[in-house]
């Protein structure tokens, strides 16, 4: 079992009580940033999934954090700086191509 | 990075790996270093020192491999090494005490993250960009090379030089601080 494997099925027991009810969001939103950067691997991504359709706190969370991430990327990109018009030519010309 | 003694490419060769492999990230450069500086003649200066010292090592360089990377590298190590230190801004905390304390264990039992779906999507990008220009520069990188250059955690690690799950773990912490910023901004605003 990879490094990762092991610390995500760490993590994501310590998210849950012995009743299996979510009680510690703050280190599961660290397991859902992981999963929606496409950085899990299967078995992990297994877990992760059997867990928020049986869940609906952690399906909510999931949601939630998904929503977030994604209006606040969304905003930082459309918000990009304006790139001089001159800086490819300059760079070329400073090294004689 | 040390200068191969044996050459690798021809002149020509030279100038199409420069126009064809790094010349295309030149307006994602741009962006990481104006988010590094703030200043627009400092990110210039930076982005064209990075693509000189790419030139300059062009032999240490794998044609086909992932040059936007390879670039970034640069750039973050020549903001470190060099221009944070003749930087118009200079840094307002001591970088080492704030990473400490960032990397503390109860440091996210400080942090509160109460932010609304609809919080976010009330603010304008000029809010976000302002939260994220407020965060410590080794936090704010990790999100900028995540969530605006997409880059994966190993080629984060690379770029930055930490372990893997030091990305994951700082890029959490980063997210989280960004929030918290966001947070306190909506109430001051009254959006929440």
């Amino acid at each position: 079992m990879s490094d990762f494997s092991v610390w995500f099925e760490e993590t994501f027991k310590e998210c849950y009580c012995e009743h299996r009810g979510l009680v510690d969001e703050k280190r599961f939103t660290e397991l859902v940033q992981v999963i929606l950067d496409n950085e899990a691997d299967d078995k992990s991504r297994a877990i992760f999934e059997h867990k928020i359709k049986t869940c609906i706190k952690s399906s909510n969370c999931f949601e939630d954090e998904k929503c977030i991430q994604e209006a606040i990327k969304d905003k930082l990109v459309e918000h990009r700086s304006v790139i001089p018009n001159d800086l490819a030519q300059s760079i070329k010309k400073s090294i004689n191509l | 990075m040390s200068e191969e003694s044996t050459k690798k490419y021809t002149e020509q060769e030279k100038g199409e790996v420069f126009n064809n492999e790094f010349m295309p990230h030149v307006d994602s450069m741009y962006n990481f270093a104006y988010r590094l500086t703030f200043d627009e003649d400092d990110s210039k200066d930076l982005v064209q020192d990075t693509y000189l010292k790419a030139f300059r090592f062009i032999n240490s360089f794998e044609r086909g491999t992932n040059a936007k990377a390879w670039l970034f590298r640069i750039l973050k190590n020549s903001f470190i090494n060099e221009f944070r230190k003749k930087s118009k801004q200079p840094a307002k905390v001591d970088y080492n005490e704030v990473e400490s304390y960032y990397n503390s264990d109860d440091v996210d039992a400080n942090i509160t993250t109460d932010l609304r779906v609809e919080t976010v999507q009330h603010m304008i990008g000029d809010e976000i960009t302002g939260a994220l220009n407020a965060l410590p520069v080794d936090f704010r990188t990790v999100i900028i090379l995540s969530d605006l250059e997409g880059f994966t955690y190993e080629e984060m690690a690379k770029i930055l030089d930490i372990p893997i799950g030091t990305v994951r773990s700082r890029l959490h912490r980063a997210r989280n601080m960004l929030r918290e910023k966001l947070t306190g901004y909506a109430t001051e605003m009254g959006y929440n």
